[in-house]
């Protein structure tokens, strides 16, 4: 049988396994608002550990951070470990998150900031942000998937037709049970996620002749390649605080992955949710890492960075099985992006945009059913994005999937000063954080588009030099919700002190 | 300081390290030993100084 056939029947496999996961999650669903965009804050450690992992790590880590290091060495590997790292600050931002979620319903993360700045514009501002910048984010995601499919499948099987098979995934998974449906695929898929990715690179160390000889032949081969600025001249500073800078705060600035914080059902829950993560992360980046470095020894001199992963998948030494699933394992990491963007901005837009501003008397019903026509809606704007950009000659696709992908994460970027000042700053305000938001936001397109960068910054570094002194400079000028604000922050310090948070 | 403040300074401290040690001291050191190993070393000590904070956490379970 050909290639085609076993892609097809994986890809069948796979479908059958997580419309049988999600649809065992609907016999769990209850009704309303919080049970539908939170699981009613009630998931376990195990499955929160996992659905977080899946929705932080996209195809962007075997594919886009495996070609990044094939491209520009180590530094790629410090990028990805700084995120991690930013994630100590869930040490800080975890218990917060989930005892106001707790305390004062909160459905997002955006409506947390329209209550704590007693204003519904923050909100509405910061999801308007999350819409601008996660759909394109999301469609990058699709374009993953088709480019995927149609690299191992030999050309069968069209882009537009893995673009199509992630839409119509992404909106079962979301639709069926909200977040519980999200959550339980999510933990399926972070299992083939991370199960075939180790299993492909022990295929590969292997055929180099064991972790010592590869490392022997990476340091012979391309010592260049391991230091930072790399011999090619890349990383430099301002290149990794660029890129870096954006993703250290990816846990608070992302809404899809913040509003997570807020469904672990215990104590108990947050810490295997922190801990799996992190364990996870860690291992996860290491692998991808290590795929693009051993792509540089099997597979030198690709024009395409991108095409690291492919063309190692298309080696004789992996077997056409273990590569299928392989492409089945990035799918999953896609697709479990896609579903919690999805579901999040669904959220967003029923409770921040519909409730906060077209109808604040809506009935909890009528949230959630607007709440579920937003999903397929999301998903198709995603769809016909992704559609337009696969359109494009191959230079203009090489064009536009990087730098949507920065523009999107300096752009959410530009929420965490009014995140931070909802929590730690009593003198922090609305305007402050609706001002700071839009000019920060603003200021990261007009640079991502012109591809201006005064003194070798980044956008997303200029962007939140701006946005903060923009939060700090309009609070001290404007009046801030002083009671909410003393009432807000004041019971946290009680319930942290309480909970050994502090 | 409150235990806070500290976990704040050892966060701002290991990123002060992430730009100082491979740009300034590994620089000119072309081995999985260099910024390849620093890095992996670094991430694991953040991750278990994030242990060490949130096992500490307590509360009533529902």
């Amino acid at each position: 049988m050909s290639a085609a056939f076993w892609v097809w029947f994986g890809i069948a496999v796979y479908i059958v396994i997580g419309l049988g996961i999600a649809l065992m999650a609907r016999r769990r669903l209850g009704v309303g608002v919080s049970e539908f965009f939170l699981g009613n804050r009630s998931i376990g450690g195990f499955v929160s550990a996992l659905t977080y992992s899946a929705t932080t790590y996209s195809a962007f880590m075997m594919v886009g951070l495996a070609g990044l290091t094939y491209l520009t060495g180590v530094g790629a590997l410090g990028f990805e470990l700084t995120y991690l790292c930013g994630i100590f600050m869930m040490v800080f931002f975890l218990p917060r998150f989930w005892l106001v979620g707790k305390k004062y319903g909160y459905i997002s993360p955006m409506e947390l900031l329209s209550d704590r700045y007693q204003n519904k514009g923050v909100g509405a501002t910061a999801a308007i942000l999350a819409l601008v910048f996660l759909v394109p984010y999301g469609a990058v995601q699709l374009l993953g998937v088709g480019y995927l499919m149609n690299g191992v499948s030999g050309g069968t099987i069209p882009v537009l037709a893995g673009i199509g098979i992630a839409v119509v995934c992404a909106i079962a998974w979301s639709s069926i049970a909200g977040l519980r449906s999200v959550a339980w695929t999510d933990a399926f898929q972070a299992l083939v996620m991370i199960i075939t990715s180790a299993a492909v690179l022990g295929v590969v160390v292997a055929a180099l002749g064991g972790f010592g000889a590869f490392f022997s032949r990476l340091e012979e081969a391309t010592p260049g390649l391991l230091t930072v600025p790399t011999a090619g001249g890349s990383w430099s500073i301002n290149m990794f605080i660029g890129l870096s800078l954006p993703w250290l705060f990816f846990l608070i600035s992302n809404p899809q992955v913040s509003q997570r914080l807020f469904i672990p059902k215990s104590v108990t829950a947050m810490k295997q949710m922190m801990g799996g993560f992190l364990v996870f992360g860690l291992i996860y980046t290491l692998i991808s890492v290590l795929w693009g470095f051993s792509a540089v020894l099997l597979v030198p001199g690709l024009k395409n960075a991108d095409l690291a992963t492919p063309s190692l998948l298309a080696l004789p030494i992996i077997p056409t099985g273990l590569a299928i699933v392989v492409m089945l394992g990035i799918t999953a990491a896609a697709i479990s992006t896609i579903d919690s963007i999805l579901l999040t901005l669904s959220s967003v837009w029923a409770r921040d945009i519909h409730k906060g501003l077209i109808n604040p008397r809506v009935s909890e019903r009528g949230e959630l059913r607007v709440g579920q026509w937003v999903i397929p809606i999301m998903a198709i704007i995603a769809f016909i994005f992704a559609w337009w950009v696969a359109g494009q000659p191959g230079g203009m696709l090489n064009l536009m999937i990087a730098p949507l992908s920065a523009a999107a994460s300096a752009g959410l970027l530009m929420a965490v000063p009014a995140i931070f000042g909802a929590f730690f700053w009593k003198r922090a305000t609305a305007p402050g954080a609706m001002v700071s938001c839009i000019a920060g936001a603003i200021l990261v397109l007009i640079l991502q588009v012109t591809g201006w960068r005064p003194m070798g910054w980044w956008p997303g570094t200029w962007g939140f030099i701006v946005c903060v002194v923009l939060f700090i400079g309009v609070s001290l000028a404007t009046r801030p919700p002083r009671e909410k604000a003393e009432e807000f922050i004041g019971y946290l310090r009680e319930a942290l002190k309480k909970g050994n948070f502090s | 300081m409150t235990k806070s403040g500290w976990a704040w300074v050892w966060f701002a401290f290991l990123l002060a390290l992430d730009i100082a040690i491979p740009w300034y001291v590994l620089t000119n050191v072309e081995k999985i030993s260099g910024a390849f190993l620093f890095w992996i070393v670094w991430a694991v000590a953040a991750i278990i100084s994030a242990f060490i904070v949130f096992l500490r956490w307590r509360g009533v379970e529902r």
